[in-house]
């Protein structure tokens, strides 16, 4: 497949997961902004404000999260329900490619809900070229490696019913144990240490650092840079060796 | 006649599968260039095991196939290039619509925009979809939902296409619409294997079949010499009484509503044909039907397999 039909193959995927579905039935979207924004608003409430910047950072992480959770229940249904992995595996597309395409379909949900967080970026003074920039990048990191985690997932369940188990599991190990929400140092010391498991520890950190939440030094920025690439990469070895295109 | 599909030595094991279990065993078949093959046989005999392993959904245990040269084992992308698949039980993504659905899979094989519009358009008035072109998945009918299916991999530029039970549902005109696009894909020296309960489907459209049984091959041929190979190739159909110890020393006898229903070979038939027509009983007779190929085979294997068992059981109790 050359590189043109590679693409082709991808717009196609985008089109036919994430815009048609939306434009049949736009409460679609919605899904995917309920969750960042009740825990916004709870977090107003709860600290009078306060913590309002955690609440929009720690939105656009979980969006980010849930696009990948979302991936999971599709390719699972897919693959189960309607065979239309089977369908995909005898054409010329390859698993890359799938992988790729779904996960930007389902990108494609998550938009009206960061465009609501970055307007509250705004809003609450938090944006500046450095801060963007390491949002941005930080995203595009919990995207890919919740994808890359949600298609190995989903190539292992024998039932969309497991995605209902394991969805929520992984909302809580990636965004509500680990400091997403909240600072790392409101967590007791062996929780900050059992915390360093989960890639979007890392991820908070730096966006918590970037707009001033957080006390980040360089040495400490790199750091986090450098795990979070390096479970982003891993997770793509990991759905390379792992993930079932082809059944054993 | 070069095959399009070549399997040697084919065997699967399901992981997990109790010992001793297999799916498909010693497998070998070679299916030509440019025609219909159909592959028949009882749910779980191993035909869309089979499928699955030459459309690389599904890794074989032992053997290999070739699909137009290349080995499953180590080419697997350049056989995907070339086929296209409708695997059982699948159904099209149910928020698109009929033409969403075959233009989206056309463009996603990498076709441009004008060619799968073209195609697409093609496909949906072969199969007589046209009229559901903007009507939602979701709101067909199985049957239509199927045809779309057919439709999509039938539109694609793909040279071998695997059909498993692609008409399961379907009504009868519609199963002929069908029928007469794959006898036209066929035409454009495409290959097709087809998986199919309907015997009279596989008879129809399939230049050669084979009969699966247990994961293993029992009969393979075109269907005259699928005839050629059984015990009783005739049948004959007799209205009315005929003494039974007659009728036994033809052949096999069966009594059916009104009368009896007798496999034997042709003068054989011929001769109680003769002596039924001068008794002034209404006869019928002709070669046997692929359905009763199909029961015959299947059902000695089922025979050998219980009276197996029973051995089996018999000599566990005398052991203990």
């Amino acid at each position: 497949m050359s590189e043109r039909n590679r693409l082709r193959s991808i717009f196609t995927l985008v089109l036919l997961n994430g815009l048609i579905p939306i434009r049949t039935t736009p409460l679609y979207i919605v899904n995917l902004l309920a969750s960042p924004l009740s825990f916004l608003f709870f977090i107003y409430i709860v600290s009078h404000g306060t913590y309002v910047a955690y609440g929009i950072t720690g939105g656009m992480v979980l969006t980010m999260l849930t696009v990948g959770t979302s991936l999971q229940s599709d390719l699972t249904h897919y693959r189960h329900d309607l065979k239309f992995q089977d369908i995909v595996v005898a054409s010329p597309v390859e698993a890359p490619i799938y992988v790729a395409g779904m996960a930007l379909s389902e990108l494609v949900y998550s938009l009206p809900a960061l465009g609501v967080f970055v307007v509250l970026f705004f809003a609450w003074g938090y944006a500046s070229v450095v801060s963007l920039a390491v949002l941005a990048g930080v995203l595009v990191l919990v995207w890919a490696f919740a994808s890359a985690l949600a298609f190995t997932l989903a190539t292992y369940f024998q039932d969309v019913r497991e995605t209902f188990i394991f969805s929520p599991m992984i909302s809580l190990l990636f965004t509500v144990l680990p400091p997403v929400y909240y600072p790392l140092s409101a967590l007791p010391a062996w929780a900050q240490v059992a915390s360093r498991i989960s890639p979007t520890t890392y991820a908070a950190s730096l966006v918590q650092g970037a707009v001033g939440l957080q006390p980040l030094s360089f040495s400490g920025a790199v750091l986090d840079w450098a795990v979070l690439i390096a479970f982003t990469v891993a997770l793509f070895v990991i759905a390379a060796v792992k993930a079932r295109w082809k059944e054993p | 006649m070069p095959s399009a599909i070549s399997s040697v030595h084919l065997g699967k094991t399901y992981p997990k599968a109790r010992p001793g279990a297999f799916a498909l065993e010693d497998l070998s078949l070679e299916i030509p260039t440019g025609r219909v093959y159909g592959l028949i046989g009882r749910n779980g005999a191993g035909k869309t095991t089979f499928i699955r392993i030459a459309a690389t959904q599904l890794a074989a245990t032992r053997g290999t196939v070739f699909v137009l040269g290349h080995d499953i084992r180590t080419e697997e992308r350049a056989i995907r290039a070339q086929i296209a698949c409708v695997p059982q039980e699948s159904r099209p993504l149910y928020f698109l619509n009929v033409e969403e659905v075959v233009y989206t899979y056309l463009k996603l094989r990498g076709l441009d925009g004008r060619e799968a519009r073209r195609r697409t358009k093609d496909a949906l008035e072969e199969l007589s979809l046209a009229q559901y072109s903007r009507s939602l998945v979701s709101r067909l009918s199985g049957g239509l939902r199927r045809r779309t299916l057919c439709a999509m991999v039938l539109a694609s530029d793909a040279d071998v296409l695997f059909l498993d039970e692609p008409t399961t549902g379907l009504d009868p005109i519609a199963r002929r619409e069908v029928w007469q696009a794959i006898r036209r894909a066929s035409r454009e020296n495409r290959t097709i294997l087809l998986t199919t309960h309907y015997l009279d489907e596989a008879e129809a459209l399939s230049s050669r079949l084979a009969l699966i049984e247990s994961g293993r091959l029992m009969l393979e041929g075109t269907p005259a010499d699928l005839r050629a190979r059984v015990r009783y190739p005739y049948r004959v159909t007799i209205e009315g009484s005929f003494p039974r110890e007659e009728l036994d020393s033809y052949g096999k006898v069966s009594e059916i509503e009104g009368g009896f229903l007798l496999f034997t070979r042709e003068p054989e038939a011929r001769d109680v044909a003769r002596r039924a027509l001068e008794r002034g009983l209404r006869v019928s007779m002709g070669p046997v039907s692929l359905e009763d190929i199909f029961l015959d085979v299947v059902g000695k294997s089922i025979e050998e397999d219980a009276a197996s068992s029973e051995k089996e059981e018999t000599a566990t109790k005398a052991a203990a």
